[in-house]
C-alpha cells in the first residue's frame, strides 16, 4: 500500500508475493517441526495451535496463487493497485484470526476485518452496474449476518458469562442455569455463520455476488473466505458446544442436505461459467458442513482440511484458466469454451483437470477430499452421506459441459486466447499441487 | 514386476500427453509390446496353485488404511495377459488409419491400459476402486474426442451410468472397511474376512452388484452400451467390449462373491433369470440388427450374460468356463470390430444390405473373417467352444431349467453370425463391393494374429484352463456360504 503511495507500482506483487511465501515458510516450519505453537498469547485472545497452523498454510497457499494470478487480473488498475493488495492482506490477518481465535471477541474481530476489505474488493470496478450492486448486496448481508452473530454471541455471554470459547465449553458441560437463553444464541450463531459461508437458506447474496465482483476477488471469496468461515465456525463448534450437540445437529444436518441437494439441481440450469461456479461453491458448502456435524471426532478437523485445499487449488485453477478464455473476449458462458483444447491445450487440461478434481472422480485430490469427509460422517449419519453421494453424481454433470464444450464440441468461437505468463506460472503450479495432492492426500489430513 | 505393467504405461501415457513428441505410433506400440513380454515373463515364472506372485505392497495412504499393494494368482494372470495381449493388437489396428492429434490418442490408450491393468492387479480395496475409476477417463475422451454421431450425448450418459454404479460399490466398501478389526484396513485379505448378516450382506452385495452389471453390461442396466459401442472409434470399442467390460466379470469373482458369500443364496436366483434373458433379449435383437456394428453390439451382450450366469453359479465348469470365455471373447470381438472398421473404411457403411460379394474380390479378409467369426459361433475345434461348453456345463449343473435356455445362445449365436456374414461377402457384387481391395500388410499381420490365436487356443484350450485351475479350486474352498 505504501508502495502505491509512492508510486512504485513494479515492487508492489514482488512485496506481496514474498510476503506471503514467506508467512508461508514461518507456518509450514512450525508445522513440520512439530512445534506445538506459540501456545496462548495476548490475554488468551490467540492460541496459535496446529489447527491453526495448518489452516494458515493452506490458505496461504491459496492466497499466494491468487496473488500470482491477479498481477494479471488486476492488469486495468492503475492507481488503485496498490490498495487492492492491501485490502487481500487484511482480508488475510482476519482469516489468520478466525483461524487462531479463543475468544468470541477476536471471532468477530477476525470475521470484521475479513469482511470489510471484501465489500471494497467487491465493488471495486467502479464504474460497472454489476459490481456495485455485488458490493451492496454483500454488504447489506453482510451487515445483517453480523448483527445476528454478534446478539447470539451476547446470548451466549449471557448464559455462560464468558467469551472464553474453552470457558464455554466447560460450562456447557456442566449445564448452564439458563438453557434457553443459550439455546437461542447458539441458534443465532448458526445462522449467522451460515451466512458467512453461503449456505442455505442464507445463500442468496452469493451467485450475483460471485459473478458482479471480479473475477480474481471472486476466486478469493469462493476459496480464501470460505475458508476461514468454515475453520472458524468449526473451531467455535468444536470446542465450545459439543455439550449441546443434539441440540444443534438436526438444525446443521437439515442445512447440509438442503445446501447441497439445492445448490446442485439449480447448477445444471446455469449456462454462464461464473454462475455455475457460485453454486458449486455453495454445493461445497454443503458437503462440509457434514464436517461440523462430527466436530471433534478423530479426522474429522483433518478432512476439512483436506477438503478446503484441494476445493481450493482447483477452484484457482478454473478461475485462471476462466479469466483468460472470459475476460479478453467478454464472453462467460459455456460456449465460450468451445474447441479450447486445440487453441491452448495447457489451459483445457487445467480446467479439465479442476473440474474432475471437483467432481471427485478418482484418482483426482477432490476424489480424496470428499472421501476423508464421507467416511468420517458415515458412521453417525449414512443417510446424510448417502444424500451427498447422490449430489456428487449430480454435479459430475454440469462439470462435464465445461469439458464437453472444451474437447468435444465441434463449433468453433473465434476468441483468441493468449496465457500471460503469470498465469501460466499458477497453472503449472496449480497442476503440480493437484498432482501432489492425488498422489499423497495423506500427509495433509494427518496434520492436524 | 507387477506395478511395472502399471508404471510403464503410465509415464509413457504422461510423456505423449504433455511431452507430445514425434514418433508417438512407434512409442505406443514399443510400450504395447514391451508390457506384454513384461506379462508374458511374470506369467512364465509364476505359481499356479492359487497363491499372489510378484507381489509389491507399499504403504500410501496410512491414515484410511489404503496400500498399494499389487500383485497376481492365476485369474489375475489371465487377465493381465489378456489386457497386455490385445493392446498390441488394438494400438496396431488404430495405425492402419489417420487419426487427428495421434499423441493425445495414444497416450489416452495407455493411461487406459495402466488403469486396466491396476484394476486386475489391486489386492487392496480402495485401490481397485481408483484404477476402477480411473479407466473411465480416458475412455469417456477416447469416445467423446474421436466418436460419431450424437458421441457428446451418447458418451455423457455412459459416464453418468457407470460412475453412479461405481458409487454404489464405493460405498459397500466403505461398509466393509468399516467392519474390519482394528484399525480398520482395505486389504482383500481383511474384508473377505468381515462376517455380515444376511440382510447386510444383501445390500452390501447389490452395491457390487450395480457397478458390476452396469459394466458388462447385464440385462436391464445395458442401455448405454450399444450406442456407446456404435458411437464410439473403432480402438474405444475394442478397449471397451475385449477388456473393460472383463473388468466387471472379473470383479464380480475376485471382489463381490467372496466379500459376500452370505446373500449369494438369497440373491443368486434373481441375478441369474436377469443374465439368462440377457441372453435371449440380446440375441433376438442382434438377429434384426442391419447394422453390422450394432449386431457386435448386442452379441457382446448375449455373450456376457452367459459369462455372467457362468460367475453366479459359483461352481468350477461356471467358473472355469467364464474365464477361458473371457479371454477369447476379448480375443474374438476384437477381431470382428477390426473386421467392421476393414468394411466401413473401404465402403463407408456398415449396413449389411449394402454389401455382399465381397469374397470374391477379397479372398484373403474372408478367410480371416471366416476363422472369427466360427469362432465367435463356437464352433468345436475354435477358441469360443470350451468356453461356452464350460459355462453351460456349470449353469445346467445350477438349474437344468436356466441351463437349457442359455444354450440357445449358441443357436442364436449361429443365426446371426452367419447371416451377417452371408450376408456381406456371399452373393452379388455391387458398384462399391466390387472395388473392395483386399488386406494390405498390416491389417493382414493383425487380423491373422487373431485368427491364429482362435485355433490355437480353440485346438488347446488347456493352456488356458490350467492357469486359473489352481485358483478357482482355491477361491471356491475358501468361500463358504
Amino acid at each position: 500500500m505504501f508502495a502505491g503511495l509512492f508510486g512504485k507500482r513494479e515492487v508492489l506483487l514482488p512485496v506481496t508475493l514474498l510476503g506471503l511465501a514467506a508467512a508461508l515458510g514461518v507456518s509450514v516450519m512450525s508445522l513440520s517441526t512439530g512445534d506445538a505453537g506459540w501456545g496462548t498469547q495476548y490475554a488468551s485472545m490467540f492460541s496459535f495451535d496446529k489447527y491453526a497452523q495448518s489452516f494458515t498454510a493452506v490458505t496461504l497457499a491459496s492466497v499466494l496463487l491468487l496473488a500470482g494470478m491477479s498481477s494479471w487480473g488486476f492488469r486495468t488498475l492503475n492507481s488503485s493497485l496498490g490498495d487492492h493488495y492491501a485490502l487481500i492482506l487484511f482480508s488475510l490477518c482476519g482469516a489468520v484470526c478466525m483461524f487462531s481465535f479463543t475468544n468470541l471477541v477476536m471471532l468477530f474481530i477476525g470475521i470484521e476485518i475479513l469482511s470489510i476489505p471484501l465489500y471494497v474488493l467487491a465493488g471495486s470496478r467502479r464504474d460497472d452496474l454489476a459490481s456495485n450492486e455485488a458490493a451492496l448486496k454483500y454488504f447489506l448481508m453482510g451487515a445483517f449476518a453480523t448483527g445476528i452473530l454478534l446478539f447470539g454471541m451476547t446470548l451466549v455471554y449471557g448464559s455462560t458469562g464468558t467469551f472464553n470459547t474453552a470457558a464455554i465449553g466447560a460450562a456447557v458441560e456442566r449445564g448452564v442455569a439458563s438453557p434457553g437463553m443459550l439455546k437461542m444464541g447458539i441458534l443465532l450463531l448458526v445462522v449467522g455463520l451460515s451466512f458467512k459461508v453461503s449456505a442455505v437458506p442464507f445463500h442468496f447474496w452469493a451467485p450475483d455476488v460471485y459473478q458482479g465482483s471480479p473475477n480474481t476477488v471472486t476466486a478469493f471469496m469462493a476459496t480464501a473466505v470460505k475458508t476461514a468461515g468454515f475453520a472458524a465456525f468449526y473451531r467455535l463448534f468444536s470446542t465450545s458446544f459439543l455439550g449441546v450437540n443434539e441440540f444443534w445437529s438436526i438444525g446443521v444436518a437439515a442445512i447440509a442436505g438442503l445446501t447441497m441437494t439445492l445448490s446442485n439441481f439449480t447448477a445444471i440450469f446455469q449456462t454462464e461459467f461464473k454462475r455455475m461456479m457460485a453454486y458449486s461453491s455453495i454445493s461445497h458448502a454443503g458437503y462440509l458442513m457434514m464436517a461440523i456435524l462430527v466436530a471433534g471426532q478423530p479426522g474429522s478437523a483433518g478432512a476439512i482440511l483436506l477438503y478446503m485445499l484441494t476445493y481450493s487449488i482447483a477452484t484457482i485453477c478454473a478461475f485462471s484458466a476462466y479469466i483468460v478464455v472470459a475476460e479478453p473476449n467478454g464472453d462467460g458462458s459455456f460456449a465460450a469454451f468451445n474447441g479450447l483444447s486445440k487453441k491452448q491445450p495447457l489451459v483445457a487440461l487445467v480446467m479439465a483437470l479442476s473440474m474432475l478434481s471437483l467432481a471427485g472422480i478418482p484418482p483426482l485430490a477432490g476424489f480424496f477430499g470428499k472421501y476423508f469427509l464421507f467416511s468420517t460422517v458415515m458412521q453417525q449419519y449414512p443417510w446424510l452421506v448417502v444424500i451427498a453421494v447422490i449430489n456428487s453424481a449430480v454435479s459430475v454433470y454440469y462439470y462435464l459441459k465445461v469439458i464437453i464444450a472444451m474437447y468435444f464440441t465441434k463449433e468453433e468461437n473465434t476468441y483468441e486466447v493468449l496465457i500471460p505468463s503469470s498465469i501460466r506460472w499458477v497453472m503449472v503450479a496449480g497442476v503440480v499441487i493437484i498432482t501432489l495432492l492425488t498422489v499423497l492426500p495423506g500427509n495433509i489430513f494427518g496434520l492436524i | 514386476m507387477s506395478f511395472l505393467l502399471i508404471i510403464v504405461p503410465l509415464i509413457a501415457s504422461a510423456l505423449l500427453l504433455l511431452a507430445r513428441p514425434s514418433g508417438v505410433r512407434q512409442i505406443a506400440l514399443a510400450v504395447g509390446v514391451v508390457n506384454f513380454a513384461i506379462s508374458i515373463f511374470a506369467a512364465y515364472s509364476a505359481l499356479y496353485d492359487g497363491t499372489v506372485n510378484h507381489e509389491t505392497n507399499i504403504a500410501w495412504i496410512e491414515q484410511a488404511g489404503i496400500r498399494f499393494s499389487v500383485g497376481m494368482d492365476g485369474i489375475g494372470i489371465l487377465m493381465i495377459l489378456l489386457t497386455n495381449l490385445l493392446t498390441p493388437l488394438i494400438i496396431l489396428s488404430s495405425q492402419s488409419q489417420r487419426i487427428d492429434n495421434e499423441p493425445r490418442y495414444y497416450g489416452l490408450v495407455l493411461m487406459m491400459v495402466a488403469a486396466l491393468n491396476g484394476v486386475f492387479l489391486a489386492t487392496d480395496g480402495m485401490l481397485f476402486y481408483i484404477f476402477y475409476e480411473l479407466a473411465l477417463i480416458p475412455i469417456y475422451f477416447i469416445c467423446a474426442i474421436w466418436g460419431g454421431e450424437n458421441r457428446i450425448r451418447v458418451t455423457l450418459k455412459f459416464f453418468i451410468y457407470t460412475f453412479v454404479g461405481s458409487l454404489f460399490m464405493l460405498v459397500s466398501l466403505l461398509y466393509l472397511y468399516l467392519k474390519t478389526p482394528g484399525s480398520h484396513s482395505f486389504a482383500w485379505t481383511d474384508l473377505v474376512n468381515v462376517q455380515l448378516s444376511t440382510m447386510e450382506a444383501i445390500w452390501v452385495m447389490l452395491g457390487f452388484f450395480f457397478a458390476f452389471a452396469v459394466k458388462m453390461p447385464v440385462f436391464p442396466f445395458h442401455t448405454w452400451q450399444p450406442d456407446t459401442y456404435v458411437t464410439s472409434p473403432t480402438g474405444g470399442t475394442m478397449l471397451l467390449s475385449g477388456i473393460m467390460l472383463k473388468m466387471g466379470v472379473y470383479g464380480a469373482i475376485r471382489w463381490m462373491v467372496p466379500m459376500t458369500p452370505e446373500a449369494w443364496h438369497t440373491l443368486t436366483p434373481y441375478f441369474m433369470v436377469l443374465a439368462v434373458t440377457g441372453i435371449v433379449y440380446a440375441s433376438i435383437i442382434a438377429v434384426k440388427q442391419s447394422d453390422l456394428k450394432r449386431l457386435i453390439a448386442y452379441s457382446s451382450i448375449a455373450h456376457v450374460g452367459l459369462i455372467a450366469a457362468g460367475v453366479m453359479a459359483w461352481n468350477k465348469m461356471g467358473l472355469q468356463g467364464s474365464l477361458i470365455q473371457m479371454l477369447n471373447h476379448g480375443i474374438n470381438v476384437v477381431g470382428l470390430f477390426f473386421v467392421v472398421d476393414l468394411i466401413e473404411r473401404r465402403l463407408g457403411t456398415r449396413t449389411l444390405r449394402q454389401m455382399g460379394g465381397i469374397a470374391k474380390v477379397a479372398p484373403r479378409f474372408a478367410v480371416l473373417f471366416m476363422i472369427i467369426m466360427l469362432g465367435a459361433v463356437a464352433v468345436p475345434l475354435t477358441n469360443g467352444f470350451p468356453g461356452e461348453f464350460l459355462l453351460l456345463n456349470g449353469v445346467w449343473q445350477y438349474n437344468n431349467w436356466l441351463g437349457a435356455v442359455a444354450g440357445l445362445t449358441i443357436i442364436f449365436g449361429a443365426v446371426y453370425m452367419l447371416r451377417a456374414y452371408g450376408m456381406a461377402m456371399f452373393g452379388e457384387t455391387n458398384a462399391e463391393t466390387a472395388e473392395f481391395t483386399d488386406l494390405d500388410g498390416r491389417e493382414t499381420a493383425v487380423l491373422g494374429i487373431i485368427a491364429a490365436l482362435v485355433l490355437v487356443l480353440g485346438f488347446f484350450p488347456n493352456i488356458i484352463l490350467q492357469l486359473t485351475d489352481g485358483t478357482v479350486n482355491r477361491i471356491l474352498g475358501s468361500v463358504q456360504f
